[in-house]
């Protein structure tokens, strides 16, 4: 990869962090927080949108960009106000921001005009508002690179300074050393005379003469009658000015100047070019730069004179400096050695500088603190507190992690009763290696475990939106969002959840008027909260709306084939039915929730990340979707038993108990199916080995139950051959390596290299239903 | 003697692309990604010369090159200016702070380091 496409990448990525906090800014200033730091964030990402796209050259984006930039920044200093219009073009002009960047980033084309409505929109505000025609607004990206200066020959009207200057100059005959200069282009004067405040920004005459010599032949002279007595000598006085020749063949004004650029303003400069013919007095003041510095005006300098700051520019007829001024004595002061040591100076330059070096003002001693932030003086460096690692690299160690605990754990399993008693030294070397192994893995998926902040973040635009487009009123609350969980989830969590409240939106709250009759809110609520329950994420999306029409559902799923005509069931077998695959209440269903999927898709989306989904229904007041994640992707805790001749694992954390078969209390009823009697409880039966077609050739009572507890704490039994005992395993997917099969959630390779699935426990409630009733 | 750099940004793509270019370039990068870390960064390193943006969080450009240069110690050390703006006014506020030069963004990378070396001995 080349090192612009790392770039690129780092841009991206960036990108995506900018757009996310622009998501959540927006969703504060659209609830009314409209504060400076808000609109100063909101500047500052778009801002650094432009920046980047600037430098690889993204022009539709930097083109947008700009002019949304330039908006918010009329509105952060309040010349355009924040009004609710504004936000919602903010919002649109994000999307545009957004596929812009998606388009740089896939290499698409975007039609030239995309977004110009927007951008229209957002010049017509600013002229509205601000009244001043400032030509940035024309939308175009100004294409200004640094260094380039275009000095614009202004002729003058003699000025009345100019008489004075000019004789001056030829009445100085010691000024320069050469009087018969060659009459050429070429040949420059400049007379350079810095005012206090170039030295306080760190300018440095040294190095602008060190660039000056890099143009050509280059003399310098110190002008050193300024000079004070030492007594009255103010350490930061500038005391100090010089007069440069310059020659080089086709050396043009504006490169003199654009060795000037950083203290234009903060010195006097004046460029005259010899290279015209000898100029007489009163010819001489066309070429005297004034239009080319505008910002030194001669009254300005006059004025600096007379605080005797600077000296004057005008260097006046210069007696023989008196001697005893040029023999000041070398000071200790930053701003005086300087001066010392220019009247020494005289470079001829090759093309390279010479290095003319100077020593340096001695360097302060240094500050035992700093007034500001000096809370830590320490060898801290910034920048090394996180590092930015490739998520592959992240993923190898987490692979290698999984597989050493499937070692670990294989190894403990080695160990006999024998064994142990014989190796002491060894059981306790592989107590600690389990130990260790443990905190590694915990540590490993800490670094990949990210807050669900920035999913969440995402929707509050989304309920917006619906509420617009349904005509109700919706609120959204959100609760525990930093929670952590593992980054692949977390982007494998934002379509479920979208699909979720969509559908929350969409069917469970209701009209305004209806909520109002019903003696509810008009406002409909839907929370989105995200918790840690031992080793699962649970994020929970419930709403205060209707809860599910369970006629409609279970009218849809017997006319779709789903539910079998003879077959009831319960309240919370209908509600489930609605993540059944093929079961999409399509013809009720609006533009909103319908993209063609149905909920099976979100059921399927987190079936792929190890998860389950339960709902909950109540009526007329609203229902619960509850999503339960495993916190950690690679690993999973399980117990290991037997179904025929093969092994099957079970997610230890959705086991409750296990039992003998022969203490069962087991009870058939009328339908046909089994259940089992626990502490009063009825729970369904389910025969693994026959639910997956295999031949168990145990008697009933020598096998075993465990009983599972699926999402909404409905338990089911399963019966198995034999229990083998509890383990880590390395999930891997089904899907991928076969195909998916309904009840098994994926494979696992065992430590003595056989392959043992994971039995799926909700799945397989749910195919039992679906298989009763075809 | 390796010059030491400080930049400081909030972006990283930037910074990535200073330290890229600098460090190719023969000098020793540091970084800060806003005003405040980037004082923390002075406290403890010497540094021959610092770019810093303007708009960042925590502290910005213009308070960092106030705060540089309101302690003795810093006087001459330079300061570009790292700016995208294409009109002069934030320049002139940098310039006013204290700032020594300026680098306008996207930056080319040759003068880059030409401009470094006019601040800088």
């Amino acid at each position: 990869m080349s090192d612009l496409d790392d770039f690129k990448a780092t841009y991206f990525d960036e990108c995506s962090e900018l757009m996310n906090e622009l998501e959540e800014q927006f969703a504060a200033i659209e609830a009314g927080e409209r504060d400076a730091d808000r609109l100063n964030a909101v500047f500052r990402a778009i801002h650094s949108i432009k920046g980047g796209a600037g430098a690889f050259g993204f022009s539709g984006l930097v083109g947008f960009a700009h002019a949304y930039e330039t908006l918010l920044d009329y509105v952060r200093d309040g010349r355009v106000e924040m009004t609710d219009d504004v936000v919602s073009l903010c919002i649109r002009a994000n999307d545009i921001v957004a596929d812009h960047i998606n388009a740089a980033q896939t290499g698409e084309q975007l039609d030239a005009d995309y977004g110009m409505e927007e951008k229209q929109r957002f010049d017509a505000i600013a002229r509205g508002q601000s009244g001043q025609s400032d030509d940035e607004w024309s939308g175009e990206i100004i294409e200004e690179f640094d260094i380039e200066f275009t000095p614009v020959r202004v002729e003058l009207a003699v000025d009345k300074h100019e008489p004075e200057a000019a004789p001056a100059r030829a009445a100085e005959p010691d000024t320069f050393d050469a009087p018969p200069m060659p009459i050429e282009p070429g040949h420059w004067e400049v007379r350079f005379t810095p005012y206090r405040q170039l030295y306080a920004r760190a300018n440095d005459p040294l190095l602008l003469f060190r660039e000056l010599a890099a143009l050509g032949e280059f003399n310098v002279r110190a002008l050193l009658t300024d000079i004070p007595a030492l007594s009255d000598f103010e350490p930061f006085g500038v005391y100090c000015s010089w007069e440069i020749t310059l020659f080089a063949p086709d050396l043009t004004e504006a490169a003199i100047r654009e060795v000037f650029e950083f203290v234009d303003g903060d010195c006097s400069i004046e460029i005259v070019s010899l290279g015209h013919a000898v100029p007489p007095p009163a010819i001489a003041a066309p070429d005297t730069p004034a239009a080319a510095a505008p910002k030194a005006p001669q009254h300005e300098l006059m004025a600096l004179t007379e605080d005797e700051v600077a000296p004057t520019p005008t260097v006046a007829p210069a007696a023989p400096s008196p001697a005893p001024v040029a023999e000041v004595p070398k000071a200790d002061e930053p701003g005086l050695s300087f001066a010392d040591l220019a009247s020494e100076i005289v470079a001829t330059a090759p093309p390279r500088p010479v290095p003319v070096s100077a020593p340096k003002p001695p360097a302060a001693p240094k500050p035992a603190a700093q007034a500001e932030g000096g809370e830590d003086g320490g060898n801290r460096s910034v920048g090394v507190q996180s590092i930015r690692v490739d998520l592959d690299k992240v993923d190898r160690v987490v692979n290698m992690v999984s597989e050493l605990v499937i070692t670990q754990s294989m190894l403990t399993q080695q160990m006999d009763e024998n064994l142990r008693a014989r190796y002491t030294e060894l059981v306790r070397g592989l107590e600690v290696l389990a130990q260790t192994t443990r905190g590694l893995q915990d540590s490993v998926m800490a670094i990949r475990a990210q807050p669900v902040k920035s999913v969440f973040s995402r929707m509050p635009r989304l309920v917006r939106e619906l509420a617009t487009k349904t005509g109700k009123k919706i609120k959204l609350e959100t609760i525990g969002e930093n929670t952590e969980i593992d980054k692949t989830v977390i982007e494998q969590l934002s379509d479920p959840l979208t699909h979720m409240i969509r559908n929350s939106a969409d069917h469970g709250i209701e009209s305004p008027e209806k909520r109002k009759a019903m003696g509810k809110s008009e406002i409909g609520t839907i929370r989105l909260s995200a918790e840690q329950a031992g080793g699962n994420i649970l994020i929970i999306v419930e709403d205060d709306g209707a809860g599910i029409n369970r006629e409609k559902v279970l009218q849809l799923a017997r006319d779709k084939g789903l539910v079998a005509a003879d077959m009831t069931p319960t309240d919370e077998q209908i509600d489930q039915l609605i993540f059944a695959p093929g079961f999409s209440t399509a013809d009720a269903v609006s533009d909103i929730s319908g993209r063609g999927v149905g909920m099976d898709v979100v059921l399927s989306n987190i079936k792929k990340i190890g998860g389950s989904v339960h709902v909950r229904s109540w009526t007329g007041k609203g229902s619960r979707m509850t999503l339960r994640l495993p916190l950690t992707l690679a690993v999973l805790d399980v117990m290991l038993v037997k179904v025929g001749e093969s092994p099957y694992v079970l997610p230890l954390s959705s086991i409750v108990e296990t039992m003998q078969c022969s203490g069962a209390n087991f009870e058939r009823v009328p339908s046909g199916g089994q259940v089992l009697q626990v502490r009063g409880e009825y729970v369904q039966v389910i025969d693994v080995a026959q639910r997956f077609s295999m031949h168990s050739t145990k008697q009933l009572d020598d096998r075993f139950v465990v009983l599972c507890e699926s999402e909404g704490s409905q338990k089911v039994a399963l019966v198995v051959d034999d229990i083998i005992g509890q383990q880590q395993v390395v999930i891997k997917s089904l899907e991928e390596n076969f195909e998916q099969v309904d009840g098994i959630a994926g494979g696992t390779i065992l430590g003595d290299g056989n392959v043992a699935l994971i039995v799926d426990v909700q799945g397989l409630r749910a195919t039992h239903i679906h298989q009763k009733a075809a | 003697m390796t010059l030491r750099v400080l930049t400081v940004d909030d972006s990283r793509t930037i910074l990535a692309m200073l330290h890229h270019t600098l460090s190719n370039a023969g000098f020793e990068v540091l970084q800060a990604e806003d005003g405040k870390q980037g004082l923390d960064v002075l406290l403890s390193h010497d540094v021959d010369v610092v770019i810093t943006d303007i708009n960042m969080p925590v502290m910005d450009g213009i308070e960092f090159i106030k705060n540089v240069r309101a302690s003795g110690q810093y006087q001459s050390l330079p300061i570009l200016i790292l700016t995208t703006e294409t009109s002069q006014d934030k320049r002139d506020q940098g310039k006013a702070a204290g700032g020594t030069g300026w680098i306008v963004k996207p930056f080319d990378p040759d003068k880059l380091i030409s401009v470094i070396h006019r601040v800088v001995h």
